[in-house]
């Protein structure tokens, strides 16, 4: 075990303890505190962590800083998701687990995704959330400060729902702190990258290229029957052939070794081929149906209608002020809100009167 | 203690990590994202937590990646993103079209729908 685990599953309570005071409820809501307690939780393990695996290391091996850094980060902000009140704030610290989370990836070596992450997620999938948030919230009634609705400000089930979560990371920790092994060092990828390599003889040839190697006449050699050069990685020299099937060897130019995205694009297109055209048709699925759903016309229902009607007739003074054109709406309200849906073709509540016109 | 660790004189000063460091914040991010999940009435909430647990599950899969020194599991990734991509347009419009129904966001409003 990495850590003892009586004290890891008294860390795991206080965490849960932490989270569950957190989560917003009505009342009096002490999420400060229970932010200040899950926190500590988090600290504390990252810190047994730490400590245990500088002792295994030997003296003179440093912790890498960088992990506990962007870890706590992460686990902090996404504590943040889960109880802010409010929507916005909380697809905010959302975007920053997602930038911790590509820092830890960028220590993890693969850079293609830590980008990716960063363009996909926090440059798309989110702004896309913030547009629905600011969609699908109730504009504050004129004159009124703005009031957090009722299932922003109290959770379900905080209790229970805390105690399972973290009766099953216990589990989890338990399973994976059993039997552990370092990262293999960073060598034993670099060796295994020359196979990628190989399979790049375009980028060797331009790399000779430039450095002058390849005089006219020379082409790089290859395996027979196969596309990949003829490279040895170990000694650093690439194996040349001219038209009268004369060889040489040339040194490699520095710099040649394979990037994470030489190798992920290999494992990609390679081993994966089918999954790229399968990725390709739920998106386009995805945005069919998104297309085909927000295009759908929805009737209010009862209990809605009653609200909305009851909203109208609170503003109704200032839309008298502003001219002659809003006056159906006050024939709006009289027929339970069902201007709302544009039923009775008044222009002046219903948005999305002209589409419905032009399907 | 040693048997665990093969490798103790790894040559990188800023070592000192094993997979289970990440596999942790991983399992911890999962869980946070499924007690939000339970908990938040907050339909757009709701599929935050979605993206949360999303996200651990892409960083145990960089890690084992890079435990593995194999590239499918930062493949796999990619097709995470792509579905998390192809998840959040579809509950977004639903949640739009949820929200046009009953202008509110609550989860409760739909109890209804439980079998």
């Amino acid at each position: 075990m990495l850590i003892n685990p009586i004290m890891l599953y008294l860390v795991l309570g206080l965490g849960a303890v932490g989270l569950c005071l957190a989560l917003p409820r009505r009342g009096i809501n002490p999420q400060i505190v229970g932010g200040v307690i899950a926190a500590v939780a988090a600290g504390l393990i990252l810190l047994m962590l730490g400590i245990r695996t500088t002792a295994d290391a030997g003296p003179g091996a440093l912790p890498n800083v960088f992990f506990y850094v962007f870890g706590f980060i992460a686990l902090a902000a996404a504590v943040r998701v889960v109880t802010h009140p409010r929507p916005v704030y909380a697809a905010l610290y959302f975007i920053m687990t997602v930038l911790a989370s590509a820092g830890l990836f960028l220590i993890l070596s693969a850079e293609f995704m830590a980008f990716a992450l960063i363009i996909v997620y926090a440059g798309a999938i989110l702004i896309t959330y913030l547009f629905v948030i600011m969609l699908a919230t109730q504009a504050p009634a004129e004159g009124q400060d703005e009031v957090l609705a009722d299932y922003d400000t109290s959770a379900r089930e905080p209790v229970a729902a805390a105690f399972v979560g973290f009766v099953m990371l216990a589990v989890l920790t338990t399973m994976m702190f059993r039997g552990v092994s370092q990262m293999p060092p960073v060598q034993d990828q670099q060796a295994r990258a020359a196979g990628v390599l190989a399979q790049l003889p375009g980028k060797i040839e331009r790399a000779l290229d430039r450095a002058g190697t390849l005089e006219p006449g020379w082409s790089l050699a290859m395996e027979p029957g196969t596309e990949r050069a003829k490279v040895d990685v170990e000694r650093g020299t690439v194996t040349l052939v001219d038209r009268f099937n004369n060889q040489r060897e040339a040194p490699l130019p520095a710099g040649l070794e394979p990037k994470n995205v030489d190798e992920l694009g290999f494992n990609l297109l390679a081993e994966h081929p089918g999954s790229i055209e399968i990725a390709g048709v739920i998106l386009l699925m995805a945005m069919l149906g998104a297309v085909v759903l927000s295009r759908k016309q929805v009737e209010l229902d009862e209990e809605a209608k009653s609200r909305h009607a009851s909203r109208l007739s609170q503003s109704e003074p200032s839309l008298d002020r502003e001219g002659s054109g809003r006056v159906p709406v006050r024939g709006a309200t009289a027929d339970g809100g069902r201007g709302w849906s544009g039923s009775n073709g008044t222009t002046a509540v219903e948005p999305s009167t002209g589409t419905r016109s032009a399907s | 203690m040693t048997w665990l660790l093969a490798q103790t004189s790894y040559p990188d000063p800023m070592s000192g990590l094993t997979l289970a460091h990440y596999l942790f914040v991983s399992g911890a991010m999962f869980v946070i994202g499924l007690i939000g999940f339970l908990t938040r009435r907050n339909l757009i909430i709701m599929f935050l937590c979605t993206e949360l647990m999303f996200q651990a599950a892409g960083i145990s899969l960089i890690a084992f990646s890079r435990f593995h020194l194999n590239m499918s599991g930062q493949t796999f990734v990619i097709f995470v993103l792509t579905v998390a991509a192809a998840e959040a347009a579809m509950a977004l419009a639903l949640v739009v079209l949820l929200f046009r129904r009953k202008e509110s966001l609550d989860a409760e409003q739909w109890k209804e729908m439980s079998g």
